[in-house]
């Protein structure tokens, strides 16, 4: 059978670091095919590629058997791809029928809204998803259920041959995503190839026919669904090799250090640990599992609903940053240039600026204190900076995220909460952090690292934690994990048995 | 060489950072440029000299922008923190309002010191209330400080002009005690003076105290600032309160300089700051900016009035050439950061 669609070796890089190395790719008609892989595997650009909005630097992409070029979101729409991403890309001040007739080539333009042709463009591909509201409500008043309805509509009214769900039942609950794979069934049967793109083996195993895994930027393969099992695609997940993996001692003999009880939030359901001190534990799990509302919570960012926190034994209740670094946790966050650094400032200046009323003399800011704090934590992390007076954007990521650390290690909290401290970082700047990270749990300190790369947990980490859904799917020493553990209990259906 | 090269750079940002080292020359070359542009095209006076370096019309450029460059050192901060004070026009004229009130018409049987100290304790407190009030609001209820301060700044107008019934109070055409506040508060060396002494302080405030490292750090990332354990509320408040006080301080300045406490005196001092304050270089956007950018801004708008005064310039051609210097002036700086 000719393939509908079909990613050749293609290829793209951001800044020397790889994002798609080489992937291969094929759509038949008629067919819903599932695109899964860890997090950072490149499933995102790849389908950011299809949809137009980034170019791939090498590789051919193929539709009807024809090479072709999709350098703009209408290019994909010509070429008959409906897009529909997670995030998903509504104007949320525009009606249903606004969004779906805007920017589609499907719809005669004309200078001026006239509602009732909307209406009756619109009507019919809403029918098809059922979408039952008013075609002339607001978007940002509808649920996510519903958006995803809209999002399918716009698609068919664009006439979209091919739709591609990046992880479409994310947000919905069990009884919206029974209805959207029914729903997703009943487009197969039309004959509108899907892409589904997806973690959860349920999803694939009850609507896909067959499934493409990628890691690190490359396809592993592609199975029929019917012919594989859930351990078959957890393999081609994660089969990386974890490089020497270093005898991490399970340092329980440390007194428990901060104690989390049945930790309830908005995103996290009735988590409960312990973290020794000396002990730096692992937080796996999914993007949107609650790993970082776990920092969130323990850094005062989201409100605690029930459950409680306790530092060496005494009650804490963090209620912004400020208390949390008061009460002895800290929190390197996930996005470095969002939540961590202030860009135009130096990076003296940027490590130094939660701790500078330390370095006063008579109420005035010495420049040399500030100095001597600094430069010894620079030359620890290597630091590699033109003068400590240079502007922290103009260093690399690594360099930034020493800067960053710099700050925490003149605070030096209790407990530090590292959100993915290596994400998009070179090598050798990945090993310094780790070596940081053990050195601070040979001072004693209680550390907490999340990250999306599993090799990094089980080299770094005494124990493990993998967060499912809000919950703690798995408690496991590292040296008794493996890869293929930690994914089935970051992606299986419900949070299993509690261990604890 | 390059040992010196950076050795001069950490001297020299003694500001802020090392770039600003660089700011901070092309500032004093743009100030240069114009001092030179104002002797060239100066009328001579009748024994050839040049009337714009005549000492005492140097002084009168200084005496004639402390007003609003005492305005501006606070709005500095403000920007800095990304955020605006429109309200200062208006806590000016509610300043002298309540200054010149108080010497005609309060406390009549105090001594002269009493009265001119409890005068100013009246307009300073009522300024650092109105600056509160714009701290609070901003800081407590999360309101953008662009529509809090223009909502303070009709109703601190409207407040001034209910007090005083929208009719200026005229002061010190007689032998008491506003005569005497009057003629402290009008000379030179005493507004220059302070002038100089507040733009120390406020410069000081800015690159020597942990206050003016987490004004700055504020404006330039809240998220962060915020992740990074910063009083962020606190720091707003008070850089709104020092607004209202640098703006009441002027009030009080005005009253003597004009003889009368005015409620509609200081429209449109808010934007002479505000541009002040861009001229010198501050980002709009905050995180980066300086005191000495905002003096230099100031004196650069002072001289340029000047120059075109001695030339008799039309004061309506004025305006217009004043605004192409602030176009020019912050696309200049665009282009040096582009580059």
């Amino acid at each position: 059978m000719a393939d509908l669609l079909r990613a050749e070796k293609v290829a793209r890089s951001y800044g020397g670091v790889y994002a798609l190395k080489g992937v291969n790719f094929a759509l038949r008609a008629g067919e819903v095919h599932a695109l899964m892989g860890e997090n950072g595997a490149g499933k995102s650009t790849l389908i950011k590629i299809l949809a137009g909005s980034v170019k791939p630097d090498r590789g051919s992409i193929l539709v009807d058997e024809k090479p072709v070029s999709i350098n703009t979101p209408l290019d994909s729409q010509r070429f008959g791809l409906g897009i529909i991403y997670q995030e998903l890309d509504f104007f949320p001040n525009l009606t249903v029928g606004e969004n779906i007739v805007i920017r589609n080539l499907h719809f005669p333009q004309s200078s001026f809204v006239n509602y009732r042709r909307i209406d009756s463009f619109c009507r019919p591909f809403l029918d098809q998803v059922g979408f039952n509201g008013d075609s002339r409500g607001l978007v940002g008043a509808l649920p996510i259920g519903q958006l995803q309805l809209v999002a399918l509509a716009r698609a068919l009214s664009m006439n979209a041959r091919m739709i591609l769900m990046d992880e479409p039942t994310s947000a919905l609950a069990a009884d919206g995503v029974r209805r959207l794979l029914s729903l997703i069934c009943a487009l197969r049967d039309r004959g509108i190839s899907i892409v589904y793109v997806s973690h959860k083996m349920e999803e694939v195993f009850a609507v896909c026919d067959r499934a493409t895994v990628l890691r690190d930027g490359e396809t592993i393969g592609t199975r029929q669904v019917q012919n594989t099992t859930t351990a078959e695609l957890i393999r081609m997940m994660v089969g990386r090799d974890v490089e020497n993996r270093q005898q991490t001692e399970s340092s329980r003999a440390g007194d428990v250090l901060l104690s989390v009880n049945a930790l309830t939030t908005g995103k996290l359901k009735n988590v409960s640990f312990d973290l020794h001190q000396g002990e730096v534990l692992g937080v796996a799990g999914l993007v949107g599992s609650g790993r970082s509302a776990l920092g969130a919570a323990l850094f005062g960012l989201d409100p605690v609903k029930s459950g409680d926190i306790r530092l060496r034994g005494n009650s804490i209740k963090p209620r912004s940053p400020a208390s949390a670094i008061a009460q002895g946790i800290g929190l390197v966050p996930e996005d470095r240039k969002l939540q961590g650094l202030m860009m135009q400032m130096s990076v003296l200046e940027n490590s130094t600026i939660s701790t500078i009323g330390r370095m006063c003399r008579f109420g005035f800011i010495s420049r040399n204190h500030e100095n001597e704090m600094a430069e010894p934590l620079f030359r620890q992390l290597k630091l590699k900076s033109a003068s400590p007076l240079s502007q922290v954007s103009t260093l690399s990521g690594g360099n930034q995220q020493k800067a960053l650390l710099a700050r925490w290690l003149l605070i030096d909290p209790d407990v530090l909460f590292l959100d993915d401290p290596a994400r998009g970082i070179d090598i050798v700047a990945k090993q310094d952090i780790y070596r940081i990270i053990a050195r601070l749990a040979e001072a004693g300190k209680g550390l907490i690292l999340v990250s999306s790369e599993l090799p990094e947990l089980l080299n770094c980490c005494h124990r493990i934690i993998v967060l499912n859904q809000g919950r703690v799917s798995l408690t496991v020493d590292s040296s008794e994990a493996s890869q293929e553990l930690i994914m089935a209990a970051a992606i299986s259906a419900q949070a299993g048995g509690e261990q604890q | 060489m390059t040992l010196h090269a950076r050795e001069l750079a950490v001297r020299a940002s003694s500001g802020v950072s090392s770039a600003f080292a660089v700011d901070g020359v092309k500032r004093m070359a743009a100030l240069a440029g114009v001092i030179l542009l104002a002797i060239l095209i100066s009328p001579a006076a009748s024994d050839g000299s040049r009337i714009f370096l005549d000492p005492g019309n140097l002084t009168d450029i200084l005496r004639q922008v402390s007003l609003i460059g005492i305005i501006s050192l606070a709005m500095t901060f403000v920007i800095l923190t990304g955020g605006i004070d429109l309200s200062v026009g208006s806590i000016l004229a509610l300043s002298t309002s309540l200054s010149a009130m108080a010497l005609t018409r309060f406390w009549p049987s105090s001594s002269y010191l009493a009265h001119i100290c409890l005068t100013l304790l009246l307009a300073t407190l009522a300024s650092a209330l109105a600056g509160t009030l714009n701290g609070a609001v901003i800081a407590l209820f999360d309101i953008q400080p662009f529509i809090a301060t223009l909502a303070s700044m009709i109703g601190l107008r409207g407040l001034a002009k209910w007090i005083t019934q929208n009719a200026n109070i005229d002061i010190g055409f007689g032998q008491d005690v506003a005569a005497a506040f009057a003629s402290i508060f009008r000379q030179k060396s005493l507004v220059i003076g302070s002038y100089a002494l507040l733009a120390f302080v406020f410069w000081i405030l800015l690159g020597r105290t942990v206050f003016g490292r987490h004004v700055r750090a504020i404006g330039d990332n809240e998220t962060a600032a915020r992740y990074a354990g910063l009083p962020i509320r606190r720091v707003k408040s008070i850089v709104y309160i020092l607004s209202g006080l640098l703006a009441g301080y002027a009030g009080i300045l005005y009253t003597a300089e004009n003889s009368q406490g005015n409620p509609n005196a200081g429209v449109g001092y808010e934007l002479d700051a505000i541009a002040a304050v861009v001229i010198g270089g501050t980002r709009l956007s905050g995180g980066k900016g300086s005191i000495a950018g905002t003096i230099v801004g100031t004196l650069i708008m002072g001289i340029l009035t000047n120059m075109l005064r001695l030339k008799n310039v039309d004061s309506n051609v004025e305006m217009m050439i004043k605004a192409i210097i602030i176009v020019l002036a912050v696309a200049i700086q665009k282009q040096r950061r582009a580059a």
